[in-house]
């Protein structure tokens, strides 16, 4: 009996087949350019966060108490070992990362800039927030004997500085007495994180604790988990355990990261809404006429003793095979060309200041999510059903043998 | 004829026509509404970045802004004041010296710029003077008084009252130094700036810094904010090659282009809505068409041309088109025009608009006749070259065809 | 102090047995290595303890400026210096113990600890930055030494900062008077080799036992700051006599002030 429904349905379709055509092509076509607009939009927001997480923030970071509104040298984490037991053995992390920072100046013969230091261990860096990535130019090294600095793009230009160019940093050491040390640039960053792309000078854990004087202390924690749905479990236990330091999400040291998310996810539903509300209206045009132009039709098959459920089940198969099909087509479509900004990249490097100025990537790789496409089928599906809600109605309204004998 | 004809073919149609015109409108309205959301956004963000301090125009010593440094300084103010006071297209401006100092207050010591102001004048130039959080805005007659930003005054541990020490060199390159007192407390809601700046009263200010008749710049308020490029243009010519005058668009390039980026996405987003519409008109016409073809097939059986029939049709569409944008340009346009005086406002989005150096919430729209033109006739187009496809393949039948077309 | 005496003592001499040896024997027969020429350079720039007065001149494009101060160094960790002139200005006192730097301002009463972030702004508005006054880089320790030629009353020295110098420049090349194992002229080249400024001692004269030279010209090289220059004229030094702690502790800022 259904297979039935759907053959007439079918050959219904088929026999009016420029139109079913431009309906499926509408379907398909739109689906194609929302998908694209939200791997891509997508993509852009969690690129953002993403090098917050991965070059800064971790999912969630420790700091001593009061670190973050004056962030003195002497306000260190100290109790680290008792930290990191825990850390370890928690099922979540994923990884974690020391960091010791502190302001500073760096100097060459021609400029002289206000910095923020950052002494890391890369490996460690590496294997957290696969650093490695972000580098512009040069390599992921501090050289022979840790005298190399890592430093951000920005900085490079503002300081005229290329691989090699020697660098002095200085800054005021847990003692408070100005240090020195000589460095030579190995490599330069490009994060999109605008602080750290304008500010930071990355130098080996070891050299920054000779610096700054200082043996063990950290200035901040940097924790990945594994899944981030678990981040404010983990923020609740740290806290539990350690009271008297601020333990926080990426979230709450990137608000806006967070707002942009929000906006545009916000934004694609407004889109998609409007997208959908449009495309049904299309399925609807094309179901009424068709319907109207079926009268004289129905009304037989209803004389011959078709009841009005299976015609009604037609008319639902015609709709959602329209519907389908053209899902289909437009996720086919859609996940290809996302496929290939995910692999490639859009490069809008034309805009590059801009995006400079955003603190952005301008290359931007789309991400996949199966959510795109679940919830593309349902609203489809949804569209279609109901598209054909009031042709039903026309059709149960009129009185087909009326029909019948209309000519 | 042909006109009446048409008319009352769209009369005839009533259902049809209604849903085109619905959906045309609808969206001619949308496009018109979300480009003047756009424009005005763009428009306000870039507004309220000039207005907070740099100014719409800026006059500066020709070098002065590859090298910012005391060698580059205006060193006869006077003489740029006479000319701009000489300027009828100029609203307002006032002078400014704008130094970098080292703050200290009990053990703190910070550096900063510390920048002489004509505090009345600078009313009506920056949003210094609305900004102010707590205390009091300068005045004319102020000596060591000092107007911080928030963010310098909390990381100087500064209440207004408190006493703060600069040190610094005066414009002849000389040691000064001098206590402050906070008077009032500024927050323009841009981070930096609020964490790096303060002011007092450039009287006060030339004195101790040896800066009588000097200045790093001046800033313009042209009567037609609209037209800054124009006049920077114009006072430079006046002011002659020994100075630079350079509006927003210059001072703030890296800005109107990321507001240029955001129209390119938001263009984006719209083209994908007008691709779905522009299938859905496409389809109505189709469905239009072929529901005439049997009295299309009648009319080229006693002899119409199909040139004819193709005039018909198409005439048709457009003052079908024409009627929908009209109706939904006026929608459009009324919507823009209301929420241009009654801005929207987002109340949870200041953290990002900061960071992006922005301070508003409130987003009014951009009501611009012209571009609501632009976007009217945008519409009309596509929405009469949706309908040619359809036309062109009903007028490939043949009459016989026609009259049989089921 | 004994120990200070003789040392001074045996400098004197050294540089007696040096300027004889200069100028009684012929140059070739006695090359020295540029080690030794930089050791004698150093020591008697820094004496033990000096005292000086001095005054700067500070010629800018538009104007120009005169200073006056008296300055107090021990070694070269330690120095005080007391500004006198121009009035608005007496009584500004800078200490310097280290790499650390303080100053006082009579007028608005405050010691301020000059921040690292600081070091590299001007001094009092000169072509000096904060760096020079404190920067302990002393030569023997922080360059390996070459000798580039000896013409007729000079040896021309380059100092190359060692890997850990926390040096800006990539090269100096220093001219040393035969006569007096002084600078005459000290050329700081960047890591591109762009002459960034250019030092020229002058005028030495006798201050007791030990010759010093008392102009010293500051030429920025940088084509921003072409055509400026700062003199600093040195009268009045007594090297080597005992100079009280009390200069050299932040006390002292406010107590020397007048």
């Amino acid at each position: 009996m259904f297979r039935l429904t759907c053959r007439v349905a079918w050959a219904s379709l088929v026999r009016r087949r420029t139109r079913s055509i431009v309906v499926v092509m509408m379907i398909a076509v739109s689906l194609w350019g929302l998908f694209t607009m939200e791997g891509i939009y997508g993509g852009m927001t969690e690129q953002m966060i993403n090098s917050a997480i991965r070059s800064d923030s971790g999912h969630i970071s420790i700091f001593a108490e009061g670190y973050r509104l004056d962030p003195d040298l002497s306000r260190q984490v100290n109790n680290v070992a008792k930290i990191e037991s825990q850390l370890v053995h928690a099922p979540h992390v994923s990884s974690y990362v020391k960091r010791l920072k502190q302001d500073g100046l760096v100097a060459t013969a021609h400029y002289s800039r206000g910095v923020s230091i950052i002494g890391v261990n890369l490996l460690a860096e590496e294997k957290h927030g696969k650093l490695q990535g972000y580098i512009f130019k040069g390599e992921f090294s501090f050289g022979r004997k840790d005298r190399g600095a890592i430093i951000g793009f920005k900085l490079a230009r503002k300081l005229h500085v290329r691989i090699g160019s020697k660098i002095i940093l200085s800054a005021q050491d847990s003692h408070g007495e100005v240090s020195s040390v000589s460095l030579r640039v190995t490599g330069v960053l490009k994060t999109y994180n605008m602080a750290l792309d304008e500010n930071a000078v990355f130098l080996a854990e070891k050299k920054a604790r000779e610096l700054l004087a200082v043996e063990e202390g950290v200035s901040q924690l940097a924790i990945i988990l594994h899944n981030d749905s678990q981040v404010a479990e983990l923020q609740q236990k740290l806290r539990s355990l350690f009271p008297s330091l601020e333990i926080l999400r990426w979230d709450e040291l990137y608000p806006a990261l967070l707002q942009s998310r929000v906006m545009m996810d916000g934004f694609n539903l407004i889109a998609s809404l409007l997208v959908f509300c449009v495309a049904a209206l299309g399925i609807f045009g094309v179901m009424l006429v068709s319907v109207l132009e079926r009268l004289r039709e129905f009304g037989i098959m209803l004389a011959i003793g078709t009841r009005f459920s299976q015609i009604r089940n037609i008319v639902f198969v015609e709709s959602f095979f329209l519907g389908f099909i053209g899902c289909g087509f437009g996720s086919l479509f859609g996940a290809g060309t996302l496929y290939f900004f995910k692999v490639k990249g859009l490069d809008l490097s034309l805009f590059s200041d801009a995006f400079d100025e955003f603190g952005m990537d301008a290359v931007i790789y789309a991400i996949i999510r199966p959510s795109y496409f679940i919830t593309a089928f349902v609203a489809v599906s949804f569209a279609t059903f109901l598209s054909v809600l009031i042709p039903l109605r026309v059709l149960k309204k009129s009185k087909p043998i009326e029909a019948i004998n209309q000519v | 004829m042909f006109f009446k004809l048409a008319f009352r073919n769209i009369i005839a149609a009533r259902k049809r026509s209604s849903v085109t015109l619905f959906l045309t409108s609808i969206t001619t309205a949308l496009l018109v509404f979300s480009s003047a959301w756009m424009d005005g956004s763009h428009f306000t963000m870039i507004q309220n970045a000039v207005e907070i301090y740099p100014g719409y125009i800026q006059i500066t010593e020709k070098d002065f802004r590859a090298n910012p440094s005391y060698d580059h300084l205006i060193f006869d103010a006077s003489f740029i004041e006479t000319k701009l006071a000489g300027n009828d297209a100029i609203a307002n401006y006032a002078a400014r010296f704008e130094s970098f100092v080292l703050f200290s207050a009990d053990e703190k010591a910070v550096g900063g710029m510390l920048a002489g102001i004509e505090p009345v004048r600078e009313k009506h130039l920056s949003r210094l003077f609305s900004s102010l959080q707590e205390g009091e805005y300068l005045d004319g007659d102020d000596t060591n008084q000092l107007y911080i930003g928030s963010e310098l005054a909390k990381r100087l541990q500064l209440e207004v009252g408190d006493e703060v020490a600069f040190i610094g060199n005066g414009a002849d390159y000389s040691f000064a130094a001098d206590n402050l007192i906070v008077k009032g407390v500024f927050q323009t809601g841009l981070f930096d700036f609020d964490a790096s700046s303060a002011f007092v009263y450039k009287g006060y200010f030339d004195k101790i810094m040896a800066a009588e008749n000097r200045a790093t710049h001046f800033i313009v308020l042209p009567k037609k904010p609209g037209q800054a490029e124009q006049l920077a243009a114009a006072i430079a010519a006046d002011l002659g090659g020994q100075y630079q005058s350079a509006s927003w668009n210059q001072t703030m390039a890296a800005l109107v282009k990321a507001m240029k980026l955001d129209s390119f996405f938001g263009y984006i987003t719209l083209g994908i809505i007008f691709i779905v519409i522009f299938f859905v008109i496409m389809i109505y016409t189709l469905l239009a068409v072929f529901s005439r073809i049997h009295e299309i097939g009648i009319l080229r059986a006693i002899g119409t041309t199909p040139q004819q029939i193709l005039t018909q049709l198409v005439l048709e569409s457009s003052m079908l088109a024409f009627i929908s944008v009209v109706i939904g340009g006026l929608l459009g346009g009324i919507l823009a025009y209301y929420f241009s005086i009654y801005p929207i406002v987002f109340s949870g989005m200041e953290e990002q608009f900061k960071q992006y150096g922005l301070a508003a919430s409130e987003m009014p729209t951009a009501f611009m006749p012209l571009t609501i033109l632009r976007d009217m006739t945008v519409m009309f187009v596509l929405s009469v070259l949706s309908t040619l496809y359809p036309i062109f393949m009903v007028n490939r039948f043949k009459p016989i065809e026609a009259i049989h077309h089921v | 102090m004994f120990f200070g005496y003789t040392k001074s003592h045996v400098q004197a001499e050294l540089f007696c047995i040096a300027f004889l040896l200069t100028f009684v024997f012929p140059l070739s027969a006695f090359a020295e290595t540029a080690v030794e020429i930089i050791n004698k350079v150093q020591s008697n720039l820094n004496g033990k303890t000096a005292v000086m007065n001095l005054s700067m001149v500070v010629k800018g494009k538009r104007a120009t400026r005169t200073m006056k101060m008296k300055s107090y160094s021990c070694g070269d960790d330690k120095s005080f210096i007391q500004i006198l002139y121009p009035g608005k200005d007496r009584g500004i006192t800078f200490l310097k113990i280290d790499n650390s730097m303080w100053q006082y301002v009579p007028r608005i009463e405050k010691i301020i600890k000059i921040p690292a972030s600081m070091m590299l702004q001007s001094w009092m508005g000169s072509d000096f930055t904060n760096d020079d006054l404190v920067k302990t880089n002393s030569l023997t320790d922080d360059y390996t030494k070459q000798l580039l030629a000896e013409i007729d009353q000079e040896y021309q020295v380059e100092l190359l900062p060692t890997e850990e110098a926390a040096v800006v420049w990539g090269r100096i090349v220093m001219g040393v008077s035969k006569q007096f194992y002084l600078p005459t002229t000290v050329l700081y080249y960047d890591e591109d080799d762009t002459l960034i400024r250019k030092m020229i001692y002058t005028d030495v004269q006798p201050f007791g036992e030990k010759y010093y030279p008392t102009k010293w010209l500051m030429l920025p090289q940088e084509p921003e700051k072409i055509g400026k220059e700062t003199m600093v004229e040195i009268s009045n030094a007594v090297f080597d006599e005992d100079i009280s702690e009390s200069y050299f502790t932040k006390r002292a800022l406010k107590r020397y002030s007048n």
